[in-house]
């Protein structure tokens, strides 16, 4: 076993990586409680947001303040059009099917990068200017990109809980996810609510996706498959807490860093995200059959 | 709402003899001119690439079965479609066990894997049965990129990085065209199974757990064997397809099974249609014969990707059946029309 | 309850599928027009006679491998481009060559499917510019059964230790032996590898083993998964193995070395090992993209020479042919073109070099083969085919650093003869000294 220091300098990777993966799932969280889609997307948006991004930088000479703005619009737009498009016909069927529908949207948009941003003999990345300055705690060296990460998932997760319970919107969000039909009865206007919630974790994504290029890399299929860590984590925490979603995040984002020294299992350490979330699914479905639909078995 | 299913179920009705005997007979015949007629009108590029689709519908087949019959949806076969593979090779490279066999022995090995795997999966449904099995597809990938699939090396992995072997092919079947032969007779086979299933017990069983769960239980159907059965079905005809693959191929790589194929698997499957055994022939030809035109016409091969992700969203939104039941419909609903149009040309053809 | 959903989805679709089609016409468009070559001052490419060929067509074909995170279509795309600049001057005496390119995505049946295609309904005369990763495992019995020599850029070892196969490049094994000698060069005592963990990969560093052990330097090997690896801890992962006085052998493609560069950049490690890296790292795109933090910080044994520095008669060509004819290379200046450039040449002196004019596999195959001493700037000596069971005729190379943007040769580093130590180099030396190669 390698010694305590030899894994000090993987905390704050870990800490910043598992920020972001908590800053989508807590997005994927919010808009399958309000619209009852898990959005599989989630990294293919925020890939082609960072794409977009890129090419205004380099190719386009765009200021990349702008060019980021553009990656995050682009990821609430996208999400929106899908969600106005798609969301009403989907509304009435099993959440399997919307779930289904947005692997549709990824594969689209997967396509449309390696397409688009075929010649991968190009090196591309997005570099923050916060990348290269920070400070020590202790012998430990952390980036301000890897503080402003871990702050936009640590502040998203609080907004987004003061959001649902205080405010309109957001309690309309959570009448949504407990019952469709009544809420609808009860004059909230649905579709709207909606829209919000496709928006904002539209917003999210862009933003993960951005952090994401910066911190990990900026490849279409890592970027899209990324998403697997934010739906652990968002499945750990069932689909409804965001609190559990947020530390899930972190947790895998630590885990999956850490065990980079240890030799015996590092090869293996990609697994992180798939072994704790089938561990919890299946711990949760202990001694009955679990499932989405309300009143029971299906 | 419906139950698990992906989408709500037609093409029940077509079940009378009279399509069955019209089916047979279109099957029958297609077989026989895959066996005598494609080997002789084909390059070996295309030989090739027809021996990789008949190999993957089987593939196919199985998600097809779990998803259209059952309404389990599996996000990891080509997962399972590697570890018959890696069995297959393994026991090629280090026996001398005919290949029939071997062929028999990876489908039951990989039955019991998949089995193992998926019993604690199947205590959970719908959209949580869907992502463990992707998860448990990515903790596989990552396995075997560590592990590697035997090439002839020593020791239980039977990995060397330096005397790649290649994996044999049976001794009656060793060309590409005699091997393409072997491989049709086999899918055959296996589409045969599956059938066989379908039209006995467990298929009745798997209807009535599609339609309800809790109406099948109170039927007195075992919920629980029944859903286990299917997937032990689907592992077994998925591992006999990755015994053919390494053979196919002569080599086998961690990266030819990445965790998004599954995915894409998936994909063209709910294209072709999930409520025939065409639809697995057509998702197929989807994901190796499209592809391949591609890359012969010099047109980024990604693109396909694009389509397949098209083909989900339309196949969620309206065309439930998929290709293998709309297209048939929209060919008979064109002949009507142009029919229609010919006899009465002054008149506008309105409805459709 | 079968739904119809009206309008409202169907249009959405319809635009979609309108949408994709668009961008299906405008790729193979683009590609389309991209292959009319802008109308060049006359370049003395081949016979360089300045008029177009327009006889029957030479056939040759090629297999590259194109994949998300790993696309060597560069070389032959570069090698096409002086075939263009060929065929608009003269041709090999007024026939012109045709150049068949297809891409997998590391699917053996597919690459298999390729071989077939090329050989049995293309009917190439010849195979050049092969960059694949599986190719050479794959197809080698195919080439050597239906009598094919192939000049290619190897990855795989079979590329290298066959009778059919001569590469311009000396592919991840040896490059990386060239950069372990550098890095003991300047007084690593321990030599942590890191590549992908690809199939086949692992062998490289076997030689780099025997060639530290002659010189009391310790090896760690390390291996990666180079789609998700992340940048800072592989980097961390890497200081950590190599302790003091340690360097960094780094066997990746170059966006993922790009990755752990900046890894280490961010987290101030590049002063902590020495840092060196096999050919891939050899490309302007990734001097620019680090930056100069990271001017002199990282050696790359480079198998070909420097094209700003060295302005000898081939480099100025290759600038030429690429401004002119290679729009489809994609990476610009770099090893990649620079390998297709030198297959194009070799190819061409190959075809040249038949006195009977009768172009057919036979006679194609058997000027390929006789290829010898063929003198280029981008290689430290003469490039030669030669009939042996081993071929690795680019066995001495340059190294390079990266300097404001562009990598440029070491200075004082001259020509670095690839280690004997490693028991294959060793043996193509006893073979160039026998057959005086």
């Amino acid at each position: 076993m390698p010694s305590w220091s030899s894994f000090q300098p993987f905390i704050p990777i870990g800490v910043a990586l598992g920020g972001v993966y908590a800053l989508s799932s807590v997005g994927m969280v919010v808009l399958y409680r309000a619209t009852g889609v898990l959005n599989l997307a989630y990294g293919a948006v925020g890939a082609m947001g960072a794409m977009i991004s890129w090419s205004l930088i380099n190719n386009a000479g765009v200021p990349s303040g702008w060019a980021y703005l553009v990656a995050v619009v682009f990821g609430g737009v996208s999400t929106l059009l899908y969600g106005v498009i798609f969301g009403p016909a989907l509304a009435a069927r099993d959440p399997l099917v919307k779930a289904v529908g947005t692997l549709g949207f990824a594969l689209i948009l997967l396509g449309l990068m390696t397409v688009l941003w075929s010649n991968s003999n190009i090196t591309r990345s997005i570099t923050f200017p916060t990348d290269n300055s920070g400070f020590n705690i202790g012998a430990i060296p952390v980036e301000w990109t890897q503080v402003i990460a871990f702050a936009f998932g640590l502040v998203m997760a609080i907004g987004a809980t003061v959001f649902l319970r205080f405010t309109k919107i957001g309690t309309a969000m959570r009448a949504l996810a407990d019952d469709r039909e009544i809420t609808a009865t009860l004059g909230v206007p649905v579709r709207r609510v909606e829209a919000a919630a496709w928006f904002g974790s539209g917003i999210l994504a862009g933003v993960s996706g951005l952090l994401l290029a910066d911190l990990d890399t900026l490849d279409p299929s890592t970027l899209t498959f990324l998403v697997i860590f934010t739906v652990s984590a968002a499945l750990i925490a069932r689909l409804r807490s965001i609190t559990l979603a947020f530390v899930a995040a972190i947790v895998i984002g630590v885990v999956d860093n850490m065990i980079t020294p240890i030799n015996s299992i590092t090869d293996y350490r990609d697994m992180t995200p798939f072994v704790l979330a089938i561990v919890a699914l299946l711990s949760f479905s202990r001694g009955r059959q679990y499932s989405f639909a309300r009143g029971g078995i299906r | 709402m419906e139950a698990s299913g992906v989408v709500t179920r037609a093409g029940l009705s077509l079940r009378s003899s009279r399509v069955d005997v019209i089916q047979g007979g279109v099957a029958v015949l297609a077989v026989l001119f895959a066996l005598f007629a494609l080997p002789q009108l084909l390059s070996l590029f295309w030989i090739d690439t027809s021996t990789v689709t008949v190999i993957y519908s089987i593939a196919a087949l199985g998600v097809g079965l779990l998803v259209g019959r059952v309404g389990m949806i599996s996000l990891g076969q080509v997962a399972v479609l590697a570890l018959g593979a890696w069995v297959s090779a393994k026991l090629l490279l280090s026996t001398t066990l005919p290949y029939p066999i071997v062929l028999l022995a990876s489908g039951v090995m990989t039955m019991v894997m998949g089995t193992l795997i998926g019993l604690p999966a199947l205590r959970v449904s719908g959209l949580y049965l869907a992502l463990v099995t992707l998860m448990l597809a990515g903790a596989i990938t990552v396995v075997l990129t560590v592990t590697n699939f035997p090439n002839g090396g020593s020791g239980f992995l039977g990995y060397n990085d330096n005397y790649p072997g290649t994996i044999r092919r049976p001794s009656i079947a060793t060309s590409d065209p005699a091997f393409f032969r072997y491989s049709v007779i086999v899918a055959v086979l296996m589409f045969a199974l599956v059938l066989w299933h379908l039209r006995s017990k467990p298929g009745r069983a798997w209807v009535a757990i599609r339609q309800s769960e809790t109406a099948a239980l109170t039927a007195g159907v075992n919920v629980t064997v029944y859903k286990m059965w299917a997937f032990a079905l689907t592992s077994f005809i998925t591992g006999v397809a990755g015994g053919l693959l390494g053979a196919s191929q002569g080599k086998l790589y961690t990266f030819q099974f990445p965790t998004q194929n599954s995915v894409i698997l998936f994909a063209v499957v709910l294209m072709g249609g999930i409520y025939t055994m065409w639809g697995a022939v057509i998702a197929a030809v989807l994901l190796w014969v499209i592809p391949a035109l591609f890359t012969i016409w010099g047109i980024d091969s990604q693109v396909p990707t694009i389509l397949f992700g098209v083909g989900v969203l339309q196949v969620v939104t309206t065309a439930p059946a998929g290709i293998a039941h709309q297209f048939p419909r929209d060919m008979l609903k064109l002949g009507k029309l142009i029919y229609r149009l010919l006899r009465r040309p002054a008149t506008t053809a309105s409805s459709s | 309850m079968r739904k119809h959903f009206g309008w409202r989805v169907r249009i959405p679709v319809a635009l979609l599928v309108v949408a994709v089609g668009l961008t299906i016409a405008t790729s193979s468009f683009g590609k389309a027009a991209r292959h009319t070559a802008t109308a060049a001052a006359a370049l003395k490419c081949g016979l360089g006679t300045g008029k177009p060929a327009t006889g029957k067509p030479i056939v040759l074909g090629a297999i590259a491998t194109d994949q998300t995170g790993t696309s060597f279509t560069d070389i032959p795309n570069m090698a096409n481009a002086y075939f263009k600049c060929v065929n608009a001057n003269g041709g090999i005496y007024g026939h012109p060559i045709q150049y068949k390119i297809l891409t997998d995505q590391t699917v053996p049946s597919a690459v298999a499917a390729d071989a077939n295609q090329l050989i049995n309904t293309d009917h190439v005369v010849g195979i050049v510019g092969n960059t694949d990763i599986i190719d050479c495992a794959v197809n080698g019995a195919t080439y050597a059964k239906d009598g094919y020599f192939l000049i290619d850029a190897g990855i795989a070892a079979q590329c290298y230790a066959s009778p059919w196969s001569a590469t311009v490049n000396m592919g991840p094994r040896y490059s990386g032996d060239g950069a372990a000698q550098t890095a003991i060069l300047h007084g690593a005592k321990t030599i942590v590898i890191d590549q992908s963990n690809v199939p086949g990969y692992q062998g490289n560093a076997a030689g780099i083993q025997l060639i530290a052990a002659a010189h009391h330097v310790k090896v760690i090997s390390l291996s990666a998964n180079a789609a998700s690896l992340n940048g800072e801890t592989e980097a961390e992962r890497i200081v950590q193995a190599a302790g003091s006085n340690g360097a960094a052998d780094l066997i990746f493609t170059p966006p993922v070395a790009q990755k752990i560069l900046q890894g280490a950049q961010t987290l101030h490690l590049e002063n902590k090992v020495i840092w060196t890296c096999a050919t891939p790292c050899n490309t302007d795109s990734l001097a620019s993209s680090l930056g100069p933090a990271w001017n002199h910080k990282l050696f790359v044994n480079a198998e070909m020479n420097d094209v700003h520095d060295d302005r000898g008669a081939d480099t100025q060509l290759y600038l030429s042919v690429l401004k002119n004819y290679g729009s489809a290379v994609s990476g610009g200046i770099g090893s990649f073109s620079q390998f297709g450039f030198t297959v194009g040449q070799l190819a061409v002196k190959a075809l040249l070099s038949i006195k009977s004019h009768v172009y057919t596999k036979a006679t194609v195959n058997a000027a390929i083969e006789n290829l010898r001493g063929f003198k280029t700037d981008f290689l430290c000596r003469p490039w030669y085919y030669g009939h042996a069971a081993v071929h690795l005729p680019n066995n001495t190379d340059y190294t390079v650093w990266p300097q404001n943007g562009t990598m440029r040769i070491v200075p004082g580093s001259g020509c670095l003869q690839i280690s004997s130590f490693d028991p294959e180099v060793g043996q193509i030396r006893a073979i160039e000294k026998a057959q005086g190669l």
